[in-house]
C-alpha cells in the first residue's frame, strides 16, 4: 500500500487508477458486513432500494405491506456492543397508518433524482404518490389504469420531470409531477409492463420490458418505439456486415406491412392510441425501406404505430429487470427464462454474453445493479446474490445471506458496500472485508517476518 | 484417427453406432478446423472426463456417443445445456453455436419444456429426416409434396431461427408456388412445424416424432433428481451412477446427466476417489 502511494506521488500510476485499484479489491472482496446493520420496520418482502443520486447517503425502501423508509446510510442512530456494531434505524417511514398511504405492496420507491426533497413511490393500489420528505406528506397522486409494477425517473432531465410508470396495462404512461397530469402514453407493448428504466445517456430515451417477453426503446419526442430488440439478432464479431441485415429487414417490413392490411381491418384500438399521442409526430430518420412501405399500403398506419407489428420478443417470458450501465452503452435485461441478456444499445443486438446465473425469480421483477470498475453485475438469484463479471460471464462473488429469495440489489459506489433485500424483510449491508489498518499493514508483516526474538 | 477413436466407441458401453455416422465425423474432422487435429490427441483422454476445447468438437463427440434407437426415426440431438457442462466457457459456447448457425452447420430448434430448453441438430440429418418422412408419404399416396420441397429450399434456407411468423411462412413459401392452408396443415402433421400456445401467429420448428424422448427426457430428469435427493447426502459417485440404468426414459444416462449438469442442478466436485455428483444447492 505504501509502496503504492510512494508510486502516485512520482507519477508512476495514475491517481485514477490508483483509485481504482483500491475500489476493485475492496468490492472483491465483499462479504455480510459485521459492523452495520439495518434494523427494518418492514412487515412485508422488501420489494425495491434506491440510495439517492445526489449525496449517496439516504436509503430508500419500498416493502409489500405498503411501507417506505428512508435510512441515513452513513450515520448510525446507535451502537451495540461497545461500539463495534453501527444500527441504522428508519429515520421515518410512511405505511398504511398514514392517511395518504398505499393501501396494498408498495412496489417501487425512488428518490427524487435532483435533491432528495420529494421521493416517488408506485402500488398495486394503482396509485402513483409524490412524497415531500421533510413533512412526510403526500404531494400528488396520479391514478393508474392498473397494479403499478415499477416507477423511474429520468437522472440526467433536464427540461422535464416525468415519471415513466409501467403497470399491467399494456401502456406506459409518463406522468408529470409540474402538472399533475400524463403527458405521454406510450403503446407498443402487448402485455403489461414489468420494468421501466430511462436512458443513461439522453434524458429522453426510455427502455422499457414487458410481460410478452419485449424490450421496447421510446423516444418521447416522437411516437411509437424507434426500437424492439430481438434476441435472435446477434452481434457477430464486433460490428454485422450491415448489407446482409438491410435485406433481410426490408423483407420483414414488406410481410409485416402485408399482414397489416389483411388482419388489422377489424381493429379500431390504434386510432383510438393515436389521438392519445400528443406533440407533432415527424418520423425522423426513416429508413428508405420505411418510405417505400408507406407508399405500398393501403391501409392508413401512423408511421410511430408500425412498431406494433413487430413481435420480436427479447426473452422466452416476462422481462422482470432492466439496467443500463453507467457508460450508457449497454442494457442488461433479466427474464423469467432465467436469462440475463446484455444488449449493445447503439445496435440494438443482443451480445450472446452468458451470465452463469442459475434460476432466477419469475414471478415477480427484480431489480439489478452494476459496478463499474472492475465492471461486476449484481444479480439477485433466489436465495444468493451472484456478483457475474459483466464480459466473460462468470460468477466472481456468491454472496449467501438471505432467508428467502432476494428481490433487489442496490450497489453504494463511493463506499464500495451493496444493499439487498428480499421476501425475508431484511435489508442486509455487504461491505469489504478486513479493516482499513488490515490494508496498510498488509506489506509490512510479510517483511518483518524474520525479525522475532526470543 | 480411425484406429483411435474405433477402440474408444466399443470401451464406452457397447453403445451402437450407425457405420456412416463413424466415417462422417473422421470426415468432418479431416476437413479443416485447426483445433480438431490437437484437441483429437487429448479427445482419447478426454473421452470419460466431461469437458472440451472446442464447441464443434463437443457437438461431434456427443452426436457420436448418442445411442441409435430402435425405431431411427429422430436425428441425433444435442441439447444445449449438454454444451453448457462440457465446455468451460457458456459465452463461448453460445457465440460459437451461434457461427455454426449462421454457417448452416447446425440448427436450433426450441423445445417445449417449460424451461430454456434448445435441441441442436446437424443440418445434414435434418435434411435426411425430412426427405425420410417425404418418402413414407409417398408410400401412404399422399398428395401435394411439393411443399416439403418448397420448404426445405425456401423456408429452412432463409429462416435460421426456432420460430416463423405466419405471414413470413406463406410468403417464403409461395415463392415455390401456390400455397394453401392444406399445404401447411400437411406439414404440421408431418411434425415439423408447431404451434405454441403462448403466441398463436407463431410456428414454431420441431424435431419430427420427437414426442416419446420428449416424455422421456422429462421423465429422466425428474428421476435422476430424485434419486439423488432420496440419498442422506444427495451426492453419488459419477462411475456408480453411469452404471444404473433409468426406467421411465429411453435416453441414455449420461445424456441426462451432461443436461442437469448444464443447466445447473447437479454439479460436479473432484474427490481423491474420482468424481462426485452433487444436487447443487442455490
Amino acid at each position: 500500500m505504501w509502496e503504492a502511494i510512494k508510486h502516485r506521488e512520482t507519477g508512476q500510476i495514475r491517481s485514477n487508477s490508483f483509485a481504482n485499484r483500491f475500489k476493485s479489491r475492496r468490492i472483491l472482496s465483499l462479504q455480510l458486513s459485521n459492523r452495520k446493520d439495518f434494523v427494518s420496520p418492514h412487515r412485508g418482502s422488501v420489494n425495491s432500494l434506491q440510495v439517492d443520486l445526489t449525496e449517496g447517503r439516504y436509503l430508500l425502501s419500498g416493502a409489500s405491506d405498503g411501507s417506505a423508509a428512508v435510512f441515513d446510510v452513513q450515520r448510525a442512530t446507535e451502537y451495540e456492543a461497545s461500539g463495534l456494531i453501527a444500527k441504522h434505524k428508519c429515520i421515518f417511514t410512511v405505511d398504511k397508518q398514514h392517511e395518504n398511504g398505499h393501501k396494498y405492496a408498495i412496489t417501487s420507491a425512488i428518490w427524487y433524482p435532483i435533491d432528495t426533497g420529494l421521493f416517488v413511490t408506485g402500488s398495486y393500489d394503482h396509485y402513483v404518490k409524490v412524497w415531500d420528505t421533510n413533512t412526510s406528506q403526500a404531494v400528488v397522486d396520479f391514478k393508474m389504469p392498473g397494479k403499478v409494477y415499477r416507477t423511474a425517473m429520468s437522472s440526467l432531465a433536464m427540461s422535464h420531470t416525468l415519471i415513466a410508470a409501467g403497470t399491467e396495462d399494456v401502456q406506459v404512461r409518463l406522468c408529470d409531477i409540474a402538472s399533475g397530469a400524463f403527458s405521454h402514453t406510450l403503446s407498443g407493448h402487448r402485455d403489461g409492463v414489468m420494468s421501466v428504466e430511462w436512458s443513461t445517456s439522453s434524458e429522453w430515451i426510455l427502455y422499457t420490458g414487458g410481460c410478452d417477453g419485449a424490450i421496447r426503446f421510446w423516444d418521447i419526442r416522437r411516437a411509437g418505439c424507434f426500437r424492439v430488440l430481438d434476441q435472435s439478432l446477434t452481434q457477430l464479431g464486433v460490428r454485422p456486415p450491415i448489407l446482409k441485415q438491410k435485406a433481410v429487414s426490408i423483407k420483414n417490413f414488406l410481410v409485416q406491412v402485408s399482414a397489416a392490411k389483411s388482419s388489422l381491418g377489424g381493429q379500431n384500438r390504434l386510432k383510438t392510441l393515436q389521438s392519445k399521442n400528443t406533440g407533432s409526430q415527424i418520423v425522423k430518420g426513416s429508413s428508405s425501406a420505411k418510405a417505400s412501405v408507406e407508399k405500398s399500403r393501403q391501409k392508413r398506419l401512423h408511421p410511430g404505430m408500425l412498431s406494433t407489428l413487430d413481435r420480436a420478443t427479447a426473452h422466452y417470458g416476462v422481462v422482470t429487470g432492466l439496467k443500463a450501465t453507467n457508460n450508457g452503452m449497454y442494457l442488461l435485461s433479466a427474464g423469467s427464462d432465467s436469462r440475463i441478456r446484455l444488449w449493445d444499445i447503439e445496435s440494438g443486438r443482443n451480445t450472446l454474453l452468458n451470465f452463469e446465473t442459475g434460476r432466477i425469480q419469475t414471478n415477480k421483477a427484480i431489480q439489478l445493479d452494476t459496478s463499474d470498475d472492475p465492471a461486476l453485475v449484481f444479480v439477485p438469484c433466489m436465495k444468493t446474490v451472484k456478483a457475474c463479471d459483466m464480459w466473460s460471464g462468470r460468477a466472481t462473488l456468491m454472496l449467501r445471506g438471505h432467508f428467502e429469495s432476494v428481490n433487489s440489489c442496490c450497489f453504494n459506489s463511493s463506499d464500495q458496500e451493496l444493499y439487498t433485500s428480499g421476501a425475508d424483510r431484511q435489508i442486509l449491508v455487504w461491505s469489504p472485508g478486513g479493516s482499513v489498518e488490515g490494508e496498510m499493514m498488509q506489506d509490512e508483516v510479510a517483511e518483518d517476518k524474520d525479525n522475532w526474538s526470543d | 484417427m480411425k484406429r483411435k477413436t474405433n477402440p474408444e466407441s466399443s470401451a464406452s458401453g457397447a453403445k451402437k453406432r450407425r457405420r456412416e455416422e463413424e466415417d462422417e465425423e473422421v470426415g468432418c474432422s479431416h476437413a479443416g478446423i485447426e483445433d480438431e487435429t490437437i484437441s483429437e490427441d487429448q479427445c482419447r483422454l478426454l473421452q470419460d472426463d466431461l469437458t472440451f476445447s472446442d464447441t464443434s468438437v463437443a457437438l461431434r463427440m456427443m452426436r457420436a456417443q448418442l445411442p441409435r434407437i430402435d425405431q431411427a426415426s429422430v436425428p441425433p440431438f444435442i441439447l444445449q445445456s449438454q454444451l453448457y457442462s462440457s465446455v468451460n466457457d457458456r459465452t463461448q459456447v453460445d457465440r460459437e453455436l451461434e457461427c455454426l448457425r449462421r454457417e448452416k452447420v447446425v440448427r436450433v430448434f426450441k423445445l417445449n419444456t417449460g424451461q430454456d430448453d434448445h435441441a441442436i441438430i446437424f443440418l445434414d440429418d435434418y435434411l435426411k429426416q425430412v426427405d425420410r418422412i417425404v418418402k413414407r408419404m409417398e408410400e401412404k399416396k399422399q398428395n401435394d409434396l411439393d411443399i416439403f420441397k418448397w420448404f426445405k429450399e425456401h423456408v429452412l434456407d432463409s429462416k435460421l431461427e426456432p420460430s416463423i411468423g405466419h405471414h413470413e411462412l406463406f410468403s417464403l413459401l409461395s415463392l415455390g408456388g401456390k400455397v394453401k392452408d392444406a399445404h401447411i396443415t400437411l406439414l404440421i402433421n408431418a411434425g415439423l412445424l408447431t404451434r405454441q400456445l403462448v403466441d398463436p401467429d407463431m410456428y414454431w420448428f420441431t424435431i419430427p416424432s420427437i414426442g416419446k424422448l420428449w416424455k422421456g427426457l422429462l421423465q429422466g430428469r425428474n428421476e435422476l433428481l430424485s434419486m439423488l435427493k432420496r440419498k442422506r447426502h444427495k451426492e453419488m459417485f459419477l462411475a456408480e451412477l453411469e452404471k444404473k440404468r433409468l426406467r421411465y426414459s429411453p435416453l441414455d444416462m449420461r445424456f441426462h446427466i451432461r443436461d442437469l449438469i448444464g443447466s445447473g442442478h447437479l454439479k460436479t466436485v473432484q474427490t481423491t476417489s474420482g468424481l462426485i455428483v452433487r444436487i447443487s444447492r442455490d
